[in-house]
């Protein structure tokens, strides 16, 4: 059955179209994001990994080694089964560090450009020949199908077209750090377009080759060989080596690692992955051993690796051969498009940008664009050259052996990045230059110069391979321990392997700000450029443009370089990063950067178990208590940078430690800078009694210190500082108050002597002036002494009152229970504040009902009055109203104070009945007087309420109302009786 | 080194499914399908731990 040239060419430019379609509805945001975004896409799209070595390779392999087929699916399955081990580490690191393949990331963790070059030299030298065997996968399965069909002309014709879908798609203007969700989906609809066409054909075999499982089952029966083959698999020999092949070809193979860390979406696509992958290998797998035995079955002569292809063929089943033509196409478009892109990538980053790099003037973004679709247009070509080697070229059997083989020289370097911090740049080169030199000689060079046809028993692929792996372990791993670790080196191993928390020392850097970080970066870059990078690496950070906190610098500038990374490849983002962003200084004694390490920890925490999981609870149980320790507690570097930022301190200071952590004390506002500057350089450690204002408050505070030693390094006096910060402006106010009691205290006894010394003359002189009264009537000397009585009376009066007032305040003081006139209170408490200067600025009015009275002591009454009007005084601006009424309501007296005065703040308004609560400044009150009025109407049985403001459209005056229980006279018992 | 508890588990049923399933693969009366079989069985256990897997985001 032979098909028309017209037919093959339009369906495999139809199915190409398709996936430009699918590729450009995605880019335009015609497929929902829930799909798009769905892991089972991303788990399709690893299935690029099933090449033409899946698809068509894996059928001879079958007939070759048995069941040793499954050995490729095993090893990247195993890769996936294992992720945590492997693959989850690296994807933190590429996503961290925006490494977008695998010679970024030997470039990055090996800290050299070489390191880099030489990844990307010897990953192309293998994988050219896998793009040359997908392109004479396509163009031999089209040639079978159609015998008439120049294969040279269909190979040229698809491989235009996969070249202008990578270019078109692969290659934006932000390629090399974002995912290309068109290119996702194009290729996540070939892998599904693969297993369909392979399962279908499978199921064909089977039912169409057989009748049925059970046909297939009898004609095994009658061939014992097939089954012997079968079962003969040799698991210790080259079926090991080809599974740890592939299981590195995860990582190693430059289209696996584009898709695995490229593509991602999380690690929870990746968790998905982990057994997605493995289930779509394993489908893929299935049909493969039905479509050997139904093509042996058929008698076909066709080469065994492409009777996927020619079942329907040989069956009669003309749509069959179509679709499986059209999986062929899948896997082998799929592999080519995102092997060239990342290769691409790989050649711009480490090939062409150490040699030549983009002027500052020029648009920088569309210099790397048209280098990547040049580079894109030119693997793919290269691949067509090596296709179009003379017919005597080997299988493709060896051409995929030889490419996997070579990818397996980078698993020790691999390895290492996760799991052996002391492997170095000298180890890492000499050990891939050993092992790629063996393969190159043995594997790879026979490829070219055999002159007859190769087989794999020949090249003995599986020795060579375990030969060249072996070498360049060993070689690796002695030079490393031989040679010396740069402290970049170390730093850059300890980024990336696993569960270590060292991080390098804090440095401070040269740009203090983010728009010197642009004025930096401007030269090399020009100023679009710059400016784009530092305002995408400050929105990444949500940090401010305004920050200049040197912990939040060191944050950008890491970023800034992880961001170029995934421009320019990690060496020349280094390059430009380390040459215009550098440190001030860069120290080995400083401390570390422990808000990292920090971070790290709580990110990590739930991998944490026993011993270590117990520490990590013991740290947090201290940290704890440092952060809810009841005193401000701030924690500094030898450098002066804040560490630690309590809760306390957050509300003394009212800043938050988001703020300040990772700043200098230098950038602290006043009055904090001063207060903790001056005490930072005091030689004492404990420094009292600071008094400052923050917000129009006086505030005092106890300052203590404590260096913290240096663990190791003597050159340095001290590792930091820890500084407490004890508010005591409480307990300054208490302190106040306690002393204003007294000295009241005092006052109160000398004015009761005194009052007490003064009655007895006054008494003399009224004694005096009643005689003179009485014996000189009717004269002017009559009226002289009736002024010095009424003056005298006056004195005694005042004298009383204020005798009264202080012996109520005493402790021992029996209270009376009497009949007390509110009128009688309210009068000799207005007497007694106008003694004081300040009230004779005020109008004091008084409005009594007579009929009010109270039962209780009536000194306790003036002393409420008193303190009453102290407040309503204090409160009053001058020529303010005070108005004292009292007025009898049913049971009860309501007395009220009135002030048209400033008032009461809400926010204070349900404290000012607390104890030492006062809005007055230290030393003026003791924030006693209304709680001693509480006190004391509650005492008298009475209930006391404030209402502030009185004047609501103002927002001014203070009435103070309290209610006692009326006195009424009780009824004479005769005048009762005789009125029933 | 932190290995989670689910993929020790995993390693470990890995490692006695592969002792005990090879000779029951290569029995000549066995079907040709058996080692799909195991396959299934292992993808379906791998589910499971990755379920459990705790994301850290590291």
């Amino acid at each position: 059955m032979n098909y028309e040239l017209t037919t093959i060419i339009g369906l495999g430019s139809g199915y190409l179209v398709l996936l430009f379609g699918i590729a450009f509805a995605t880019e335009r945001g015609w497929i929902p994001q829930r799909y798009v975004r769905h892991p089972a896409v991303y788990v399709l799209s690893l299935g690029v990994f099933a090449s033409v070595w899946a698809y068509y390779t894996s059928v001879g392999n079958a007939l070759d080694s048995g069941y040793g087929y499954l050995a490729n699916s095993i090893g990247i399955s195993l890769a996936f089964l294992l992720s945590p081990l492997l693959l989850r580490p690296l994807l933190n690191l590429t996503q961290t560090y925006q490494l977008s393949s695998l010679a970024d990331l030997m470039a990055f963790r090996y800290r050299s450009p070489w390191a880099g070059t030489v990844t990307t030299l010897v990953t192309l030298v293998g994988v050219i020949p896998l793009i040359a065997l997908q392109i004479r996968a396509v163009a031999e399965t089209a040639d079978i199908l159609s015998p008439e069909a120049s294969r040279g002309s269909l190979a040229t014709g698809f491989c235009v077209m996969i070249t202008l879908f990578s270019i078109l798609f692969g290659s934006s203007q932000q390629a090399g750090r974002t995912r290309h969700d068109g290119l996702v989906m194009a290729i996540a609809f070939e892998s599904l377009v693969k297993l369909a066409a392979f399962l279908i054909v499978g199921l064909f075999a089977i039912y169409g080759g057989f009748g049925g499982f059970s046909g297939l089952d009898n004609w095994l029966q009658t061939q014992p060989d097939l089954l012997e083959s079968l079962r003969s698999t040799n698991y210790f020999s080259a079926f090991h080596l080809t599974t740890l092949m592939f299981f590195s070809a995860a990582v190693a193979m430059p289209h696996m690692f584009y898709v695995t860390f490229n593509a991602n979406r999380g690690q929870g696509s990746l968790a998905f992955a982990s057994w997605g992958l493995p289930l779509y290998f394993l489908l893929i797998s299935l049909p493969i051993l039905p479509i050997l035995w139904a093509g042996i079955q058929s008698g076909s002569t066709v080469q065994t690796d492409y009777l996927p292809v020619v079942i329907g063929v040989e069956y009669g089943k003309p749509l069959l051969t179509i679709l499986a033509y059209l999986g062929g196409l899948s896997a082998a478009s799929g592999l080519i498009i995102v092997i060239t892109l990342a290769l691409a990538n790989m050649c711009l980053n480490h090939l062409i940008l150490p040699v030549t790099q983009p002027d500052a003037k020029s648009d920088i973004y569309r210099w790397l664009m048209w280098r990547r679709r040049i580079l894109i247009t030119a693997l793919i070509w290269s691949g067509f050259l090596f296709y179009s080697l003379p017919e005597e070229n080997p299988s493709i059997q060896i051409i995929g052996i030889v490419a996997f083989t070579g990818g397996m020289q980078f698993l020790p370097g691999i390895i290492a990045i996760l799991y052996w911090p002391a492997g170095n740049r000298k180890g890492f080169l000499s050990g891939l230059s050993v092992g790629v030199l063996i393969w190159l000689i043995y594997l790879m060079l026979p490829i070219f110069t055999a002159s007859n046809p190769l087989s794999l028993a020949a090249i003995n692929w599986s020795g060579v391979g375990i030969v060249s792996l072996i070498a360049n372990t060993l070689t690796f791993a002695l030079i490393s321990m031989l040679s010396q670790t740069s402290d970049e080196e170390r730093s850059s191993a300890d980024s990336c392997t696993l569960d270590t928390i060292k991080r390098r020392k804090r440095s401070g850097l040269v740009a203090k700000s983010p728009s010197e970080f642009i004025k930096s970066l401007s030269k090399p870059l020009g100023n679009i450029t710059a400016t784009r990078e530092v305002m995408q690496a400050l929105q990444d950070l949500n940090i401010d443009i305004e920050d200049r906190r040197p912990y939040a610098l060191r944050r950008l500038r890491g970023r800034l370089e992880a961001n170029l990374s995934g421009l320019l490849g990690p060496s020349i983002a280094r390059e430009l990063i380390d040459g215009y962003l550098p440190y001030s200084i860069v120290s080995q004694h400083g401390s570390s950067d422990l808000n990292v390490i920090e971070s790290r920890i709580e990110a990590y925490r739930s991998n944490l178990s026993g011993m270590a999981a117990d520490l990590d609870n013991l740290r947090r149980y201290h940290r704890q208590i440092l952060l809810d320790l009841p005193l401000g507690v701030c924690s500094l570097s030898s450098d002066n940078e804040v560490l630690m930022w309590n809760r306390a301190m957050e509300e003394f200071t009212g800043i938050n430690s988001a703020e300040v952590l990772g700043s200098q004390i230098a950038d602290l506002h006043e009055p904090w800078l001063s207060l903790f500057s001056n005490f930072i350089e005091e030689d004492a450690n404990h420094s009292f009694k600071h008094y400052f204002e923050l917000d129009g408050h006086k505030k005092s505070v106890n300052l203590h210190k404590a260096l913290i030693e240096t663990s190791g390094a003597p050159e340095l006096n001290h590792e930091g500082m820890i500084m407490l910060l004890e508010d005591i402006t409480e307990t300054e106010i208490l302190e106040a108050g306690l002393t204003h009691s007294e000295r009241l205290a005092s006052i109160g006894r000398l004015a009761a002597g005194v009052a007490h010394e003064i009655g007895n003359p006054i008494t003399g002189i009224a004694c005096l002036a009643q005689i003179i009264r009485d014996e000189y009537t009717d004269t002017e000397l009559n009226k002289l002494a009736r002024q010095i009585i009424e003056q005298t009376d006056r004195t005694s009066k005042i004298l009383q009152a204020l005798v009264n007032f202080a012996h109520a305040g005493t402790n021992n003081t029996q209270y009376a229970d009497e009949v007390v006139s509110v009128a009688a209170c309210m009068e000799e408490a207005k007497t007694l504040i106008s003694l004081d200067k300040k009230s004779k600025e005020l109008e004091f009015v008084v409005e009594c009902d007579s009929e009010a009275r109270i039962r209780g002591d009536s000194q306790r009454l003036l002393q409420v009055l008193i303190n009453l009007i102290n407040n309503a005084r204090d409160a009053s601006q001058f020529n303010g109203r005070i108005v004292l009424q009292a007025s009898v309501e049913g049971n009860q007296v309501r007395i009220t104070v009135t002030d048209d005065g400033i008032g009461i703040p809400a926010a204070i308004r349900d404290r000012v009945f607390d104890p030492f609560f006062t809005t007055k400044e230290a030393g003026e009150g003791t924030g006693l007087g209304l709680s001693l009025v509480f006190s004391i109407v509650e005492d008298l049985d009475g209930d006391i309420d404030i209402i502030s403001p009185v004047d609501k459209s103002r927002g001014t005056g203070t009435q103070v109302i309290i209610r006692f229980p009326c006195y009424h006279d009780e009824p004479d018992p005769a005048q009762k009786a005789s009125n029933p | 080194m932190y290995i989670p508890r689910p993929l020790l588990i995993l390693l470990i049923i890995l490692y006695l499914l592969f002792l005990l399933s090879v000779d029951w693969i290569n029995q000549m009366e066995g079907t040709w399908y058996r080692p799909f079989l195991v396959g299934f069985l292992i993808i379906a256990i791998a589910s499971w731990t990755h379920r459990e897997q705790d994301s850290d985001e590291l």
